[in-house]
Protein backbone atom coordinates (compact mmCIF):
# COMPACT_ATOMS: atom_id res chain seq x y z
CA UNK A 1 0.00 0.00 0.00
CA UNK A 2 1.55 3.38 -0.78
CA UNK A 3 1.52 6.21 0.89
CA UNK A 4 -1.36 7.82 -0.58
CA UNK A 5 -3.49 4.94 -0.51
CA UNK A 6 -3.22 5.12 3.15
CA UNK A 7 -3.92 8.56 3.52
CA UNK A 8 -7.57 7.50 2.11
CA UNK A 9 -8.39 4.42 4.08
CA UNK A 10 -6.71 5.81 7.44
CA UNK A 11 -7.41 9.57 7.15
CA UNK A 12 -9.01 10.65 10.39
CA UNK A 13 -12.86 11.82 9.11
CA UNK A 14 -12.89 15.39 10.60
CA UNK A 15 -16.05 17.05 11.38
CA UNK A 16 -17.70 19.30 8.66
CA UNK A 17 -16.82 22.90 8.59
CA UNK A 18 -19.70 23.62 10.41
CA UNK A 19 -19.31 21.10 13.18
CA UNK A 20 -15.71 22.42 13.52
CA UNK A 21 -16.81 26.32 13.80
CA UNK A 22 -19.66 24.96 16.40
CA UNK A 23 -17.04 22.39 18.56
CA UNK A 24 -14.63 25.78 18.02
CA UNK A 25 -16.54 28.19 20.15
CA UNK A 26 -16.91 25.57 23.01
CA UNK A 27 -13.21 24.32 23.06
CA UNK A 28 -11.38 25.64 20.46
CA UNK A 29 -7.73 24.27 21.50
CA UNK A 30 -5.79 24.05 18.41
CA UNK A 31 -7.13 26.55 16.11
CA UNK A 32 -5.43 30.08 16.70
CA UNK A 33 -7.13 32.06 14.15
CA UNK A 34 -10.76 32.34 14.97
CA UNK A 35 -13.00 31.04 12.59
CA UNK A 36 -14.71 33.36 9.71
CA UNK A 37 -17.49 32.00 8.22
CA UNK A 38 -18.04 34.47 4.96
CA UNK A 39 -14.09 33.63 4.30
CA UNK A 40 -15.52 29.61 4.35
CA UNK A 41 -13.01 28.33 6.70
CA UNK A 42 -12.66 26.91 10.22
CA UNK A 43 -9.90 28.99 10.77
CA UNK A 44 -6.54 27.38 9.49
CA UNK A 45 -6.38 23.10 9.52
CA UNK A 46 -4.22 21.50 12.04
CA UNK A 47 -5.22 18.01 10.76
CA UNK A 48 -6.47 15.92 7.65
CA UNK A 49 -9.46 17.02 5.60
CA UNK A 50 -12.44 15.06 5.49
CA UNK A 51 -12.63 12.26 3.20
CA UNK A 52 -14.56 13.25 -0.22
CA UNK A 53 -16.10 11.41 -2.34
CA UNK A 54 -17.53 12.52 -5.92
CA UNK A 55 -19.43 10.29 -8.60
CA UNK A 56 -20.04 7.91 -10.11
CA UNK A 57 -18.46 10.12 -12.97
CA UNK A 58 -20.67 9.73 -16.33
CA UNK A 59 -19.83 10.38 -20.06
CA UNK A 60 -22.53 13.25 -19.36
CA UNK A 61 -20.33 15.27 -16.38
CA UNK A 62 -17.58 14.91 -19.28
CA UNK A 63 -19.64 16.56 -21.87
CA UNK A 64 -20.92 19.30 -19.11
CA UNK A 65 -17.03 20.30 -18.51
CA UNK A 66 -15.76 20.09 -22.05
CA UNK A 67 -18.87 22.51 -22.73
CA UNK A 68 -17.85 24.85 -19.36
CA UNK A 69 -14.04 24.64 -19.94
CA UNK A 70 -14.13 24.87 -23.21
CA UNK A 71 -11.48 21.67 -24.12
CA UNK A 72 -13.18 19.84 -26.96
CA UNK A 73 -10.67 17.73 -27.37
CA UNK A 74 -12.65 14.25 -28.88
CA UNK A 75 -10.96 12.27 -26.71
CA UNK A 76 -13.27 12.85 -23.53
CA UNK A 77 -16.40 12.87 -25.71
CA UNK A 78 -16.13 10.60 -28.94
CA UNK A 79 -16.06 6.60 -28.08
CA UNK A 80 -14.65 6.05 -31.95
CA UNK A 81 -11.77 8.52 -31.38
CA UNK A 82 -10.68 7.42 -28.18
CA UNK A 83 -10.46 3.76 -29.13
CA UNK A 84 -8.63 4.64 -32.40
CA UNK A 85 -6.06 6.21 -30.19
CA UNK A 86 -5.84 3.20 -28.10
CA UNK A 87 -7.59 3.76 -24.99
CA UNK A 88 -10.57 1.74 -24.14
CA UNK A 89 -13.09 4.15 -23.98
CA UNK A 90 -13.65 8.17 -23.27
CA UNK A 91 -11.86 9.50 -20.01
CA UNK A 92 -12.43 12.25 -18.29
CA UNK A 93 -10.78 15.80 -18.40
CA UNK A 94 -7.77 16.39 -16.19
CA UNK A 95 -9.25 19.66 -15.22
CA UNK A 96 -12.45 18.21 -14.67
CA UNK A 97 -10.79 16.54 -11.60
CA UNK A 98 -8.47 19.39 -10.85
CA UNK A 99 -11.60 21.31 -10.62
CA UNK A 100 -13.80 19.41 -8.74
CA UNK A 101 -10.12 19.49 -6.49
CA UNK A 102 -9.59 22.87 -6.40
CA UNK A 103 -13.38 23.21 -4.65
CA UNK A 104 -12.86 20.57 -1.90
CA UNK A 105 -9.47 22.43 -1.14
CA UNK A 106 -10.94 26.04 -1.09
CA UNK A 107 -13.66 24.45 1.37
CA UNK A 108 -11.44 22.89 3.52
CA UNK A 109 -8.51 25.69 3.47
CA UNK A 110 -10.55 28.75 2.82
CA UNK A 111 -11.76 30.69 -0.88
CA UNK A 112 -9.99 33.16 0.34
CA UNK A 113 -6.53 32.06 2.03
CA UNK A 114 -5.84 30.13 -1.11
CA UNK A 115 -2.35 31.00 -2.32
CA UNK A 116 -1.73 28.44 -4.63
CA UNK A 117 -2.98 25.22 -6.10
CA UNK A 118 -0.68 22.47 -7.63
CA UNK A 119 -2.08 19.67 -9.75
CA UNK A 120 0.19 16.17 -11.20
CA UNK A 121 -2.04 14.05 -13.16
CA UNK A 122 -1.33 10.67 -12.68
CA UNK A 123 -3.68 8.43 -14.74
CA UNK A 124 -6.83 8.34 -16.55
CA UNK A 125 -10.72 8.95 -14.67
CA UNK A 126 -12.93 6.49 -16.96
CA UNK A 127 -16.87 6.71 -16.36
CA UNK A 128 -17.98 4.82 -13.65
CA UNK A 129 -15.36 6.06 -11.44
CA UNK A 130 -15.91 7.64 -8.11
CA UNK A 131 -13.37 10.53 -7.35
CA UNK A 132 -11.63 9.65 -3.69
CA UNK A 133 -10.62 13.33 -2.36
CA UNK A 134 -8.15 13.87 0.71
CA UNK A 135 -5.94 16.33 1.76
CA UNK A 136 -3.35 16.80 4.45
CA UNK A 137 -1.06 19.29 6.34
CA UNK A 138 2.46 19.11 5.71
CA UNK A 139 3.49 21.93 7.20
CA UNK A 140 2.41 24.99 8.71
CA UNK A 141 4.90 28.31 9.70
CA UNK A 142 4.52 32.12 10.59
CA UNK A 143 5.32 34.09 7.84
CA UNK A 144 7.48 37.98 9.02
CA UNK A 145 4.74 40.29 8.87
CA UNK A 146 2.85 37.15 11.36
CA UNK A 147 0.33 35.24 9.30
CA UNK A 148 0.36 31.30 9.28
CA UNK A 149 0.85 29.75 6.45
CA UNK A 150 -0.29 26.03 5.67
CA UNK A 151 1.04 24.01 3.06
CA UNK A 152 -0.99 20.53 2.19
CA UNK A 153 -0.79 17.87 -0.04
CA UNK A 154 -3.89 16.70 -1.78
CA UNK A 155 -4.58 13.74 -3.85
CA UNK A 156 -7.65 12.22 -5.91
CA UNK A 157 -8.26 8.73 -6.11
CA UNK A 158 -10.62 6.91 -8.60
CA UNK A 159 -12.59 3.48 -7.28
CA UNK A 160 -14.97 1.81 -9.09
CA UNK A 161 -17.10 -1.78 -9.11
CA UNK A 162 -14.40 -4.23 -8.94
CA UNK A 163 -11.54 -2.65 -8.97
CA UNK A 164 -9.29 -0.82 -5.64
CA UNK A 165 -8.30 3.15 -5.82
CA UNK A 166 -6.11 4.11 -7.96
CA UNK A 167 -3.94 7.19 -7.83
CA UNK A 168 -5.36 9.81 -10.73
CA UNK A 169 -4.14 13.18 -9.28
CA UNK A 170 -1.05 14.13 -6.34
CA UNK A 171 -1.10 17.53 -5.79
CA UNK A 172 -1.00 20.40 -3.13
CA UNK A 173 -1.76 24.07 -2.19
CA UNK A 174 -0.57 26.52 -0.14
CA UNK A 175 -3.22 28.93 2.22
CA UNK A 176 -2.10 31.99 4.33
CA UNK A 177 -4.04 33.07 7.61
CA UNK A 178 -3.57 36.92 8.39
CA UNK A 179 -2.93 37.36 11.92
CA UNK A 180 -5.55 38.75 14.78
CA UNK A 181 -8.57 37.92 11.86
CA UNK A 182 -11.44 38.73 14.17
CA UNK A 183 -14.65 36.51 13.22
CA UNK A 184 -17.05 38.14 11.38
CA UNK A 185 -20.79 38.13 13.34
CA UNK A 186 -22.93 37.42 10.33
CA UNK B 1 9.96 13.43 -32.72
CA UNK B 2 8.71 16.81 -33.63
CA UNK B 3 11.83 18.64 -32.54
CA UNK B 4 9.91 21.89 -30.31
CA UNK B 5 12.19 23.39 -28.63
CA UNK B 6 12.75 26.60 -30.99
CA UNK B 7 9.42 27.34 -29.62
CA UNK B 8 10.87 28.27 -25.73
CA UNK B 9 9.60 32.06 -24.95
CA UNK B 10 7.11 32.35 -28.00
CA UNK B 11 4.67 34.72 -27.16
CA UNK B 12 0.50 34.20 -27.68
CA UNK B 13 -1.17 36.92 -29.00
CA UNK B 14 -2.80 38.36 -25.71
CA UNK B 15 -6.84 38.34 -25.49
CA UNK B 16 -9.45 39.60 -23.08
CA UNK B 17 -12.22 37.90 -21.81
CA UNK B 18 -15.60 39.00 -19.79
CA UNK B 19 -16.05 36.92 -16.67
CA UNK B 20 -19.75 36.37 -17.02
CA UNK B 21 -22.28 35.43 -14.50
CA UNK B 22 -23.80 32.46 -16.36
CA UNK B 23 -20.59 31.15 -16.97
CA UNK B 24 -19.50 31.18 -13.57
CA UNK B 25 -22.57 28.76 -12.36
CA UNK B 26 -22.30 26.84 -14.92
CA UNK B 27 -18.44 26.34 -14.41
CA UNK B 28 -19.26 25.39 -10.75
CA UNK B 29 -22.00 23.21 -11.95
CA UNK B 30 -19.07 21.63 -14.29
CA UNK B 31 -16.58 20.83 -11.75
CA UNK B 32 -19.20 19.78 -8.98
CA UNK B 33 -18.56 22.75 -6.51
CA UNK B 34 -21.75 23.38 -4.61
CA UNK B 35 -20.17 26.42 -2.31
CA UNK B 36 -23.04 28.58 -2.91
CA UNK B 37 -20.78 31.86 -3.30
CA UNK B 38 -20.47 30.85 -7.23
CA UNK B 39 -24.34 30.30 -7.69
CA UNK B 40 -26.30 32.71 -6.03
CA UNK B 41 -25.27 36.68 -6.11
CA UNK B 42 -26.95 37.25 -3.01
CA UNK B 43 -24.59 34.73 -1.07
CA UNK B 44 -21.67 35.82 -2.89
CA UNK B 45 -22.24 39.58 -1.50
CA UNK B 46 -23.21 37.91 2.18
CA UNK B 47 -19.94 36.36 2.09
CA UNK B 48 -18.37 40.25 0.68
CA UNK B 49 -17.72 39.96 -2.83
CA UNK B 50 -19.55 42.59 -5.72
CA UNK B 51 -20.56 39.20 -7.41
CA UNK B 52 -19.84 35.95 -7.61
CA UNK B 53 -16.22 34.62 -7.29
CA UNK B 54 -15.32 32.28 -9.39
CA UNK B 55 -13.95 28.44 -8.73
CA UNK B 56 -10.25 28.13 -8.62
CA UNK B 57 -9.81 26.39 -11.92
CA UNK B 58 -12.05 29.00 -13.88
CA UNK B 59 -8.83 29.61 -15.66
CA UNK B 60 -9.42 27.05 -17.83
CA UNK B 61 -12.90 28.77 -19.57
CA UNK B 62 -10.18 31.37 -20.86
CA UNK B 63 -9.98 28.89 -24.18
CA UNK B 64 -13.40 29.80 -24.70
CA UNK B 65 -11.96 33.57 -25.86
CA UNK B 66 -8.07 32.33 -26.90
CA UNK B 67 -7.49 33.15 -30.97
CA UNK B 68 -8.34 29.60 -32.84
CA UNK B 69 -5.36 28.15 -33.54
CA UNK B 70 -3.25 29.80 -31.04
CA UNK B 71 -2.16 26.01 -30.14
CA UNK B 72 -1.38 25.01 -33.75
CA UNK B 73 2.01 26.60 -32.96
CA UNK B 74 2.66 23.40 -31.17
CA UNK B 75 1.55 20.75 -34.10
CA UNK B 76 0.31 18.57 -30.94
CA UNK B 77 -0.99 15.00 -32.57
CA UNK B 78 -4.49 15.19 -29.86
CA UNK B 79 -4.63 11.46 -29.96
CA UNK B 80 -1.27 11.47 -28.45
CA UNK B 81 -2.09 14.41 -25.89
CA UNK B 82 -2.34 13.77 -21.84
CA UNK B 83 -2.69 17.09 -19.88
CA UNK B 84 0.24 17.08 -17.48
CA UNK B 85 -0.59 18.99 -14.18
CA UNK B 86 -0.59 22.82 -13.17
CA UNK B 87 -0.32 25.56 -10.92
CA UNK B 88 -2.35 28.23 -10.16
CA UNK B 89 -0.96 31.75 -7.89
CA UNK B 90 -4.09 32.69 -6.71
CA UNK B 91 -3.13 36.83 -6.21
CA UNK B 92 -6.34 38.44 -6.24
CA UNK B 93 -10.46 38.08 -6.29
CA UNK B 94 -11.72 37.14 -9.62
CA UNK B 95 -15.58 37.80 -9.93
CA UNK B 96 -18.37 37.69 -12.18
CA UNK B 97 -17.95 41.70 -13.86
CA UNK B 98 -14.64 41.67 -14.35
CA UNK B 99 -12.87 41.78 -17.77
CA UNK B 100 -9.50 39.83 -17.79
CA UNK B 101 -6.55 39.94 -20.69
CA UNK B 102 -4.85 37.10 -20.71
CA UNK B 103 -0.82 36.81 -21.58
CA UNK B 104 0.56 33.63 -22.29
CA UNK B 105 3.90 32.44 -23.37
CA UNK B 106 5.70 28.84 -24.02
CA UNK B 107 7.80 28.97 -20.85
CA UNK B 108 9.66 25.23 -20.94
CA UNK B 109 9.68 22.00 -24.17
CA UNK B 110 11.25 19.01 -22.31
CA UNK B 111 12.12 15.45 -23.66
CA UNK B 112 11.83 12.72 -21.77
CA UNK B 113 11.46 8.93 -21.32
CA UNK B 114 8.74 7.98 -18.85
CA UNK B 115 6.62 5.00 -18.31
CA UNK B 116 5.11 5.15 -21.58
CA UNK B 117 7.74 6.01 -23.46
CA UNK B 118 9.44 9.19 -25.19
CA UNK B 119 7.36 12.30 -24.69
CA UNK B 120 7.60 15.93 -24.80
CA UNK B 121 6.29 18.04 -22.24
CA UNK B 122 5.48 21.70 -22.97
CA UNK B 123 4.95 24.12 -20.21
CA UNK B 124 2.82 27.73 -20.67
CA UNK B 125 2.57 30.21 -18.31
CA UNK B 126 -0.42 32.48 -18.25
CA UNK B 127 -1.06 35.73 -16.79
CA UNK B 128 -4.48 37.15 -15.86
CA UNK B 129 -4.62 40.70 -15.31
CA UNK B 130 -8.03 42.50 -14.61
CA UNK B 131 -9.44 45.81 -15.77
CA UNK B 132 -7.84 47.42 -13.05
CA UNK B 133 -4.66 46.52 -14.36
CA UNK B 134 -4.14 44.34 -11.10
CA UNK B 135 -2.62 41.19 -11.70
CA UNK B 136 -4.99 38.35 -10.21
CA UNK B 137 -3.88 35.41 -10.83
CA UNK B 138 -0.82 32.83 -12.92
CA UNK B 139 -1.02 30.21 -14.02
CA UNK B 140 1.39 27.19 -15.29
CA UNK B 141 0.18 24.58 -17.48
CA UNK B 142 1.83 21.24 -18.42
CA UNK B 143 0.74 19.29 -21.51
CA UNK B 144 2.39 16.33 -22.79
CA UNK B 145 2.62 14.48 -26.09
CA UNK B 146 3.30 10.90 -25.92
CA UNK B 147 5.46 9.64 -28.81
CA UNK B 148 4.27 7.95 -31.89
CA UNK B 149 3.13 3.95 -31.45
Amino acid sequence: MTESEAAVSTAPRNPSPEATTAAEATTAPMAPVPPDPSQGSPGYPVTAAPTRRIGPLTRTDFVRYAGAGGDFNPIHHDETFARAAGYPSVFGHGLLTAGVLGGYAAAWLGRRNLRRLTVRYVDQVWPGDTLVLTGEVLRSGGTPDGATEVEVTLTVHSEAAGRGPRLVLSGGATATYPAGRQRRET
Amino acid sequence: MTDRSGLVGHEYPSYSFPVEHGKVREFALAVKNDDPVHHDVEAARAAGYPHLPVPPTFSAVTSHWAARGGLDVLGLDLKRVLAGGAEWEYLGDIVAGDVLTVRSRIADVLSKNGSRGPMTLVVTEYTFVNQREETVLRLRSTVIELGER
